[in-house]
Formats: C-alpha cells, sequence, structure tokens
C-alpha cells in the first residue's frame, strides 16, 4: 500500500462563519418550509374569498391599514439591528453583536405591541366568520414565528452578554438574522393580502 | 451480536481507529442510551420501530379481511371496523410508510456518500423522538377507547365536530403534526447532508441514485408536509376545538378547501414513500449485475421529474367532487405524465438487467416482484387518471385494489429487497437466502390473492369501507379469495420474522463487502463502527468500491479526537472546511417530551399549545447554551 495516496485536509479551517455553513443552509431550508406554509395559506385566501359576493361579509369591519403600515416603521429599523449582529459575529465583534440583537429585539417589541393594539380593536375573532377565521390563522402563525424568534435573540443576548461563548453561538447570531430577515420579507406578501386586500378586492 | 468486520487496515489506520473509537463513543447508562445522536443508531430505531407499526397495521388489515370474508359478518361490527380501517391507513402511511424510508435514508446515506454522521445528529434524534410519541399517542387513544374513524384522510364534515364527537379525530389530527414534524428534521438534516458532506470529488453526477432519491424525496417533504399540517391542524382541529370556520358550509367553508389542501399533500406523498423505493432498487440493481446502472442521467432526470409533477396531480383524488372540466383536463393530462418518468427507469433497469450479469439472490426476487406488481398498478393508475372510468370506480375495492398494487408493489417490495441487500451492513450476517426466497414467493402470491380480487369487486360496484354486504350481491367469493390472500401474506411475514431473527444469531459472518458492491456503505466495517470510516474516502467515479484498490485515495489530517468531518463544495464536492458534528445529548429527548406534552393537551384545549411552546423553549434553551470549550479549536 503506497503512503502518497492521501488527501490532507488539516490546514483546512475547522469554523467558519458564512452562508456557506451547514447551520445556515438548514436555516434557511426551514424558512422555505415556514413560506410553503404561509404560501398555502395566502392561496387558501383566495380561494375562500371567490366564495364570497362581499368580502369581509356585511356587518364585519374592515380590518384597519393606519397602524399596521405605521408599524412597518420599526420593524424596517429591527432589521438593521439583524443586520448589525450578523457583521459583528462574522467579525467577531461582541460590541455590534450586543448593539444588533438589542436594537432588532427592541424595534421588534415595539412593532408587537403595535400589533397587540391593533388586535383588540377589531371586532371579528377567528370563530365569529370565515374571513375571520383565516385572517386570524395568518396574523396568528405569523406573530407565533415572530414570538419564537426573539425569544432566541433573547437568549442569544443573555449568553453575549455573560461573555461565554464561542463560534457556535455566534453561527447562531448569524443565522438568527437569517431568520429575521425571513420573516419580515413574508410579511410584505402577507400584510398585503391581509389588510389591503378587502379594502382591494372586497367589494363585489 | 457480531464483532464488527473491518476492512483490512494498516498499522497507523489501526490506531487512528482506536481514537475514533473514544471519540464517537455511545454515552453509557439509561439517560446515555436517549442521548445517542449517530445516524446509525437513530436510523436502526426508525427502521425497527416502523416494523412495530407495520406489525400493528398488519394485524388490523387481517381484521378487516376477517370481517368481510363472508356476507353479513358479525364479527368487528360497523363501528370497530371504521376505526380498524383507519387506524390501518393511518399507521401505514403515517407511522410505517414514510419513517421507515427515512430510517432507511438516514442509517444508509451518510455512509454513501462518505461521510461520518448526518449534519445536524441532534435534530436527527429530536425527529425520531417525535415520530415514536406521535405514534403512541395515536394508539394511546386505544386505551381511553377512543380512536379516529373518519378514514385516513379524514373528510369533513364527517370528520367535522357535528359528526365526529369523540376525541378520535383530534388525535388523528395532532399526531400528523408528529410525524410531519419528524420528517421535516430528516428532510432538511439529509438535504444538507447530501449537499454538504459529500466525500471530496463526490460531484452532482456521482452520487449514488438512492442518495438522489432521498434529496428528491426531502425536497418534496419540505414542499408538501407544510399543507397536510394546515389540513389536520389549522384547518380541521381548529374548527373542531375553537370554533373557527375553515370546513364548515353554514359560515361559507369549504369542506373541498380540505380537500384540495390535503391531497396538495396526499399525493406527492405517494412519491415521497416511492421514490426512496425506486433508489434502493438502482443501488441493488448496479450490484446484482455487476455492471453501472444503464442511463444514471435520465434515472436522475426522472426522479427530479416525478418529484415536479408530483405537485401537479392532487386533483385526481377529487375527480368526483364536480371540478370545472378544464380543471380535470389538466389533471388527467399531468397524472398520466408520471408514466413517462417512471416508464424510463423501468426501461433503464431493463437496459442494465439486459446487458448485465444477474445474480439471482432473495433481495433479487423482490425486485422482480416489485416491477410485476407495480406495473399493474401503474396500469390501473393509468385508468383512473382517466375521468370517466374514475367517476365509475371511485371510493369501490378498484381503487382499494390499484394504491395497494402501487404502495405495496412500488415501496413494500423493494423495502424488502432492501432489507435482505443491507441486513449485512446492518448486522454483520448475511440474511438466509433460502428462507428469504421462500418468504417472497408466500409474500408474492399471498399479494396477488388478496388484491387482484379486489380490481373485480371493484368494477362489480362494492364500495371501500363497508363494513359487510348481504348475500344477494354476490361479492362474497372474491372477498373469501381476497381472505385467504391475507393470511397467505401474514404467513409470509413470519417467515420472513423468522429468517430475520435466525440469521441475526447464526446467519453466515458477511465481512464488510458480501456482494462485492459498488457504493460506499461497503466501504465501512459490518456493522458499521459509529464513525463510519476510519479515513475518509475520496472518489474518482460512480462506483468507487470498483476502484481499484491501489488507485483508491484517502483523507488525512481530520482530528480523531472529537467527532470532526469534512464539509465540500456544493457541485464539485472540492474539500471546503473541517466540520465538528454534534455529540450525544439528553435535550432533544426532553424536547419532545416537553413538546409532546403541550401537544397531546392541545386536543382538549387550544391554550395547552402555550405549554407545549413554554416546555419545548426551556428545553431549546438546555440544547443550545454554550458549553465548554467555547471555541472551537484549531
Amino acid at each position: 500500500m503506497s503512503e502518497a495516496r492521501t488527501l490532507n485536509v488539516a490546514d483546512l479551517p475547522a469554523f467558519e462563519i458564512s452562508n456557506k455553513s451547514p447551520l445556515w443552509l438548514g436555516q434557511t431550508l426551514l424558512c422555505v418550509i415556514e413560506g410553503t406554509m404561509f404560501s398555502i395559506l395566502l392561496a387558501m385566501y383566495f380561494y375562500y374569498r371567490l366564495g364570497f359576493s362581499v368580502w369581509p361579509p356585511p356587518g364585519v369591519q374592515l380590518p384597519h391599514t393606519l397602524i399596521p403600515t405605521l408599524a412597518w416603521i420599526p420593524l424596517a429599523l429591527s432589521v438593521l439591528g439583524s443586520y448589525w449582529a450578523s457583521e459583528g459575529a462574522k467579525r467577531d465583534d461582541r460590541k455590534w453583536m450586543l448593539i444588533g440583537l438589542l436594537v432588532n429585539l427592541a424595534f421588534a417589541l415595539v412593532f408587537l405591541g403595535m400589533r397587540a393594539y391593533e388586535w383588540v380593536t377589531l371586532n371579528f375573532s377567528w370563530s365569529s366568520d370565515l374571513h375571520g377565521s383565516i385572517f386570524w390563522a395568518i396574523l396568528y402563525l405569523h406573530t407565533i414565528d415572530i414570538s419564537g424568534d426573539l425569544l432566541m435573540t433573547a437568549v442569544l443576548i443573555v449568553i453575549l452578554a455573560r461573555g461565554r461563548y464561542g463560534e457556535q453561538q455566534r453561527l447562531g447570531v448569524h443565522v438568527d438574522s437569517v431568520v429575521w430577515y425571513f420573516l419580515v420579507a413574508i410579511w410584505v406578501p402577507l400584510y398585503a393580502v391581509i389588510y389591503w386586500g378587502p379594502h382591494v378586492l372586497g367589494a363585489p | 451480536m457480531t464483532p464488527a468486520q473491518s476492512p483490512p487496515l494498516t498499522a497507523p489506520e489501526l490506531e487512528e481507529r482506536e481514537a475514533l473509537r473514544r471519540a464517537w463513543q455511545h454515552p453509557s447508562g439509561i439517560v446515555g442510551w436517549f442521548s445517542f445522536a449517530t445516524h446509525q443508531a437513530i436510523g436502526m430505531r426508525y427502521i425497527v420501530t416502523a416494523f412495530v407499526f407495520l406489525l400493528i397495521g398488519g394485524i388490523e388489515a387481517i381484521m378487516m379481511r376477517l370481517q368481510l370474508a363472508v356476507h353479513d359478518n358479525t364479527l368487528l361490527g360497523p363501528h370497530l371496523y371504521n376505526e380498524i380501517f383507519t387506524t390501518h391507513g393511518t399507521t401505514m402511511m403515517f407511522l410505517f410508510a414514510v419513517p421507515v424510508m427515512e430510517g432507511m435514508g438516514v442509517y444508509l446515506v451518510p455512509m454513501m456518500i462518505g461521510t461520518r454522521n448526518v449534519a445536524f445528529p441532534r435534530l436527527n434524534a429530536f425527529g425520531y423522538w417525535m415520530y415514536l410519541f406521535g405514534g403512541l399517542l395515536l394508539y394511546a387513544g386505544m386505551f381511553v377507547g377512543t380512536l379516529p374513524d373518519a378514514g385516513w384522510f379524514a373528510y369533513p364534515p364527517l370528520s367535522g365536530p357535528q359528526y365526529s364527537a369523540t376525541k378520535g379525530v383530534d388525535l388523528w389530527a395532532q399526531m400528523i403534526t408528529f410525524t410531519e414534524i419528524s420528517a421535516m428534521c430528516v428532510a432538511v438534516e439529509l438535504i444538507v447532508t447530501i449537499l454538504r458532506l459529500r466525500a471530496p470529488n463526490m460531484t452532482l453526477n456521482r452520487i449514488p441514485i438512492f442518495c438522489w432519491s432521498m434529496l428528491v424525496q426531502s425536497f418534496m417533504v419540505i414542499f408538501a408536509m407544510p399543507a397536510v399540517m394546515i389540513a389536520s391542524t389549522v384547518m380541521l382541529l381548529n374548527d373542531r376545538t375553537i370554533a373557527t370556520h375553515f370546513v364548515n358550509p353554514a359560515e361559507g367553508g369549504d369542506p373541498l378547501m380540505y380537500q384540495h389542501v390535503f391531497w396538495f399533500f396526499g399525493h406527492p406523498e405517494v412519491y415521497i414513500i416511492f421514490l426512496p423505493a425506486l433508489g434502493m432498487l438502482s443501488s441493488i440493481l448496479e450490484t446484482h449485475t455487476r455492471r453501472r446502472i444503464f442511463g444514471y442521467p435520465a434515472i436522475v432526470l426522472s426522479l427530479v421529474g416525478t418529484g415536479f409533477v408530483a405537485f401537479g396531480l392532487w386533483v385526481h383524488h377529487m375527480f368526483a367532487t364536480g371540478l370545472p372540466q378544464i380543471g380535470e383536463d389538466y389533471f388527467t393530462a399531468a397524472s398520466m405524465m408520471i408514466a413517462i418518468t417512471t416508464g424510463t427507469q423501468i426501461f433503464c433497469w431493463i437496459a442494465t438487467i439486459w446487458t448485465g450479469r444477474l445474480q439471482l439472490t432473495a433481495a433479487m426476487h423482490f425486485i422482480f416482484g416489485f416491477l410485476f406488481i407495480f406495473v399493474i398498478g401503474g396500469l390501473t393508475g393509468v385508468m383512473l387518471a382517466s375521468v370517466p372510468l374514475d367517476l365509475q370506480v371511485h371510493d369501490t375495492f378498484f381503487v382499494v385494489a390499484h394504491f395497494h398494487y402501487v404502495l405495496i408493489g412500488g415501496a413494500l417490495f423493494p423495502l424488502f429487497g432492501a432489507f435482505h441487500y443491507w441486513f449485512p451492513k446492518f448486522t454483520g450476517r448475511l440474511i438466509g437466502e433460502r428462507l428469504g426466497k421462500i418468504s417472497f414467493w408466500i409474500l408474492f402470491v399471498g399479494f396477488n390473492l388478496t388484491f387482484f380480487p379486489m380490481h373485480l369487486l371493484g368494477l362489480k360496484g362494492m364500495p371501500r369501507r363497508i363494513y359487510t354486504y348481504s348475500a344477494e350481491m354476490g361479492w362474497e367469493p372474491a372477498n373469501m379469495l381476497a381472505t385467504i390472500g391475507a393470511c397467505t401474506i401474514a404467513l409470509g411475514g413470519i417467515v420472513f420474522m423468522v429468517n430475520v431473527i435466525r440469521s441475526r444469531k447464526r446467519g453466515r459472518v458477511a465481512g464488510p463487502d458480501p456482494w462485492d458492491a459498488s457504493t460506499l456503505e461497503w466501504a465501512t466495517a459490518s456493522p458499521p463502527e459509529n464513525f463510519n470510516f476510519v479515513r475518509l474516502p475520496v472518489v474518482s467515479s460512480r462506483t468507487p468500491m470498483w476502484t481499484p484498490a491501489q488507485d483508491r485515495v484517502t483523507v488525512v489530517g481530520l482530528r480523531n479526537d472529537r467527532r470532526e468531518g469534512l464539509v465540500t463544495t456544493l457541485v464539485d464536492a472540492q474539500p471546503h472546511r473541517r466540520f465538528v458534528f454534534a455529540g450525544p445529548s439528553i435535550w432533544p429527548f426532553l424536547a419532545a417530551i416537553g413538546v409532546t406534552i403541550g401537544l397531546a393537551g392541545s386536543i382538549v384545549q387550544f391554550s395547552w399549545y402555550y405549554v407545549a411552546a413554554a416546555l419545548g423553549t426551556i428545553a431549546f434553551i438546555g440544547w443550545f447554551w454554550p458549553r465548554r470549550p467555547f471555541e472551537v479549536q484549531p
């Protein structure tokens, strides 16, 4: 057996924080799963719309557009925080990771607060009529996803603040930003359909 | 268990193996057992669990056949019969067929592409526990006296709050969530494993066909499974528990919407089961004909093509619901297109057999059984794709016959063939050939005896899912024949089990590569060590095991004192960097327990979802909490 027929990989790095990481790909695939779910819900929304002459049915108040539209301001700012955090993670810059995550979390909480305020002023619920059911399904699932990601962000802030972390956690900060970009991006079509849909396509 | 029989090793390799054994050792004790995170252990758990569910589903099938054997039978009664056919279908589809294919993928893929583990070992473990708990949840209903009884696809309004008042349908709906979570975990980790962890130089056009089939299947899982979760949980379960109106016609909801969403999952599901079986078949065939598979690009493109077309077929399950004609035409055409991609593969296999030197082992018997049965099932499939014929035989035993021909013929026979073929890898011992062939013939005869008469019953108008029939219908002889056939299948199953148990103890010692096979899983010891390869292979062809030994190249320079592998580039599989696999952990198990408690509660009250979220969050924090050493040492 000859010794020469080997490929030495000892010089390759043992870690890397980038979009070539397996974890990044895995997280992206999870976003694809979520995206598929929301796409099906949107298709259902339009399918249900076809069964009605007026949408939402008479007596149901149209969804507000003012607060959800204003809520884009904190949401957009939170993306900036995500971006800082992920760039900080690549440079191993603890300060910017922390600032970024905190900005992300703070503005996201403002966004959630505005959403909560709007919720309590709606005059329909998931069980009042079909429009309410599909409206709430989309809104609720998106809120659950956002809350889940914010929990992850909060945990990362605690870990970073304690200072005992390594590459795994920095990679966590990076993919956390991937999830956040996705959740904000998917909100564009969801927002357009559930808030503006009834205004644009609601009349017979 | 027999000691692992390893390929010949040099002195430095023996030393490396000792280090690797320490690094990859399973944790000890009971807590340790629940923490395993190697793909062989988890894959084998999937396979064994799935076979247990196959046994349960099989017993249910026998009960149904006994009930239908004679007219006006009172053995089971209508209610129990409904529960049995529902749990039979549910068990076979969700708890056996998909998980067993996932299990085979989890076990074999990392070895076939030349790496040490799946990319996310803990996610893998979590997926397995979710699957197990989902199955247990469904059957827990048996002990509180309520099983689902609205069929395995639970159409509303029958399954809705009005007509299914017991908790059975809720159990069914939430069990779906468990198995889907599990399937998605496997799908994500297999895609990442196949795309990023392949052996150096295993370019895309050198990936073994079984891995291609798992890759396509995993993508199908990702796009199909969200649909069934929406159907079962968002629509059906919420309508039942918190009074939403998704399937409630009184409020404008639409039961047809449920059918659309369910079959948008349900039809790809058939291919999710079927594609891995095709991949197994190609692997077995290559080894058994002593030649490279004929038409590799055509087969791979057919697999990918099937993956795409599969999403344009679902309406052919709904031809009888009164859809617009143009829609029906489209879905008829799309359904017939599947015959092209499947036909291409069948012709490639025939060409491979024709030009190779065939070895007729027990595994090959099952492959030929597949070809025979599946072609018949495919032909009745083309018949059913035509709307006029479908309207005639919709919901009759003709359909039952058809889908058993495609599912048992298309998935179970290749799976049994695969089990015979990879048995030496699983256990280190060869499976008994003689008993294997005997069990094949009993199963083959029994299968046709059971399901062929059902075609005729369906054409004579016998609807599916009736618990009995009167004598003057004239259905009794064929039904009796089918019942005799079912008992024959059971006998074949017993012979198979005897063979497995005997061979596991006393079979001939196999050695690492008893078949002189073509792909990399045979370069490992039998059964494989936890790390698969002492040195990762570098490949230079599609059939790396047929490369002469003096031309083979191996990877050196990976650290052996921890669980290290290699990340390669997506298309050309050039080494990119080293990669540390996650080690064993109890947290995936605890996370699955926490989520299970919450999801099980949610069938009673919606607020239990928050319990699932809270317990899940606690466990996930434990799972991800940083551990020493924080920095990954170079």
